[in-house]
């Protein structure tokens, strides 16, 4: 051991090597004083450890994780329906929305133009609505469009300008909802006694309101 | 290097006793001899790797009682790096959460490669130095100054020997940030330098070397100017 192994072991000196350092520097005035300097610095930093509690920040912390946890449980929640549509770039999703007003379009119809005139003649039709029953439903339809209309102008300001792709895809699944209404809306005037027609009318307008609602509910929160 | 008389009240007061070697660190892994004697870890507290592990999968399944363990086992610890990183109380308590905040949005992405306490400390760092960048371009914004932002340290809770205390803070604040941050995380806080490795992405002997470094830089800052050096 000399005064030149003196910095290495500094560095990286293993604790037998230390221990030579400390024996040579018993003999030696300028490694003792070095040595001396050296563990004075490692003293001198616990000077900065200042290890004072602060009780309130834990309940800071702990208010802050349960906000970011209820968020993403939200998140999660309200991503299902469309969460797929993510992954998907738009110019597709924009096709994906055509086909599925497509194959409605077929679906309606098939059903109208195809399949009632295979029924037999004769046999009275349970799918067709008696004109007093026409009327009542006419009359609850209109009531309930006017009603989704009320929660349509209230979702508007969110939906003309979507500030989350969350809503740019409520909005998108209402432009469908609102194009396979008046699809069946149109079907519905050709062959107003369809009951078929008008549940799927029915199933429709239901689809929107919830769809509202949960635009609405977003607003809220 | 010259024989060090540093210019601090310190000098005679603080006891160069060597520390004793410690044999087990924090994370229940051998500390290397070296380490204890020349001035390492020895007053942190021992967290067992499976009490690690099991803080890791608390947090992973959202167990909220997991984070305020972590809190409780780190939290003092990763306020005093951070107030040390940024120089105010206020600062370091915000970084803290917004670390403990980032741990739950990225938990997903542990992996187990390094601890989770590691990791912890990891995130904490980078949020530091992201709100150190983020308060100078703010300053920079308002007083159009380029200069190169350095921690102000706020007035803390009194201490043994307050003037060296404020003596070593404006020595580190002239270091390099690596120096800085392996400094504070070794002898401040007592890491080992494989945890030290983990935490700023560099290897242990690196770690090593600029801690040897920082020290020798630190010591030309606090010694007085020696008469041979004193210019005419």
């Amino acid at each position: 051991m000399t005064c030149k192994d003196r910095e290495r072991i500094f560095e990286d000196g293993t604790g037998a090597e230390w221990a030579a350092l400390e024996a040579h520097a018993a003999s030696c005035a300028a490694c003792a004083e070095e040595v001396r300097a050296w563990k004075s610095l490692s003293a001198a930093a616990k000077e900065l450890q200042d290890y004072s509690p602060n009780p309130e920040l834990w309940t800071r912390i702990e208010r802050t994780l349960r906000e970011e946890g209820a968020r993403g449980t939200q998140r999660a929640e309200r991503k299902g329906w469309f969460s797929f549509l993510r992954n998907i770039p738009v110019g597709w999703q924009t096709a994906l929305a055509g086909a599925f007003v497509l194959v409605l379009t077929v679906s309606l119809s098939w059903i109208l133009v195809i399949r009632e005139p295979g029924d037999k003649p004769g046999k009275p039709d349970s799918s067709l609505l008696k004109s007093a029953a026409l009327r009542e439903v006419e009359s609850a339809e209109t009531a309930y469009e006017k009603a989704i209309g009320k929660l349509a102008t209230e979702a508007k300001p969110q939906l003309d300008d979507p500030a989350t792709p969350l809503l740019a895809n409520y909005q998108e699944k209402l432009q469908v909802l609102d194009s396979a209404i008046a699809d069946l809306r149109a079907q519905a005037g050709v062959n107003p006694s369809n009951a078929q027609l008008r549940y799927q009318l029915l199933a429709m307008y239901q689809e929107k309101q919830r769809t509202l609602q949960e635009v609405l509910e977003m607003k809220k929160q | 290097m010259g024989t060090m008389g540093l210019a601090l009240p310190w000098k005679a007061r603080i006891t160069s006793a060597p520390r004793e070697p410690a044999t087990v660190g924090r994370w229940g892994t051998r500390v290397e001899p070296s380490e204890g004697l020349a001035g390492g870890p020895v007053k942190a507290a021992a967290v067992p790797a499976s009490e690690d592990a099991t803080l890791a999968a608390g947090c992973q399944s959202g167990d909220l009682h997991a984070y305020e363990r972590l809190y409780t086992l780190h939290g003092v610890r990763m306020k005093n790096l951070a107030r040390n990183i940024l120089g105010s109380m206020v600062d370091a308590e915000d970084a803290v959460q917004e670390t403990f905040l980032k741990v739950q949005r990225s938990i997903t992405s542990f992996r187990g490669q390094s601890s989770f306490a590691t990791w912890t400390y990891r995130i904490l760092i980078n949020t530091c130095y992201d709100a150190r960048r983020s308060r100078l371009r703010k300053k920079e914004v308002a007083a159009n100054d380029d200069a190169e932002e350095t921690p102000r340290p706020e007035p803390r809770a009194p201490a043994a020997h307050p003037t060296l205390r404020m003596a070593l803070e404006r020595a580190l604040a002239r270091l390099t940030r690596h120096q800085r941050d392996v400094f504070l995380l070794y002898e401040v806080e007592g890491f080992r330098h494989a945890e030290i490795a983990a935490m700023l992405d560099t290897t242990e002997t690196a770690s090593k070397n600029t801690l040897f470094q920082a020290k020798k830089n630190l010591r030309e800052m606090l010694e007085p100017p020696r008469p041979d050096r004193v210019p005419a």
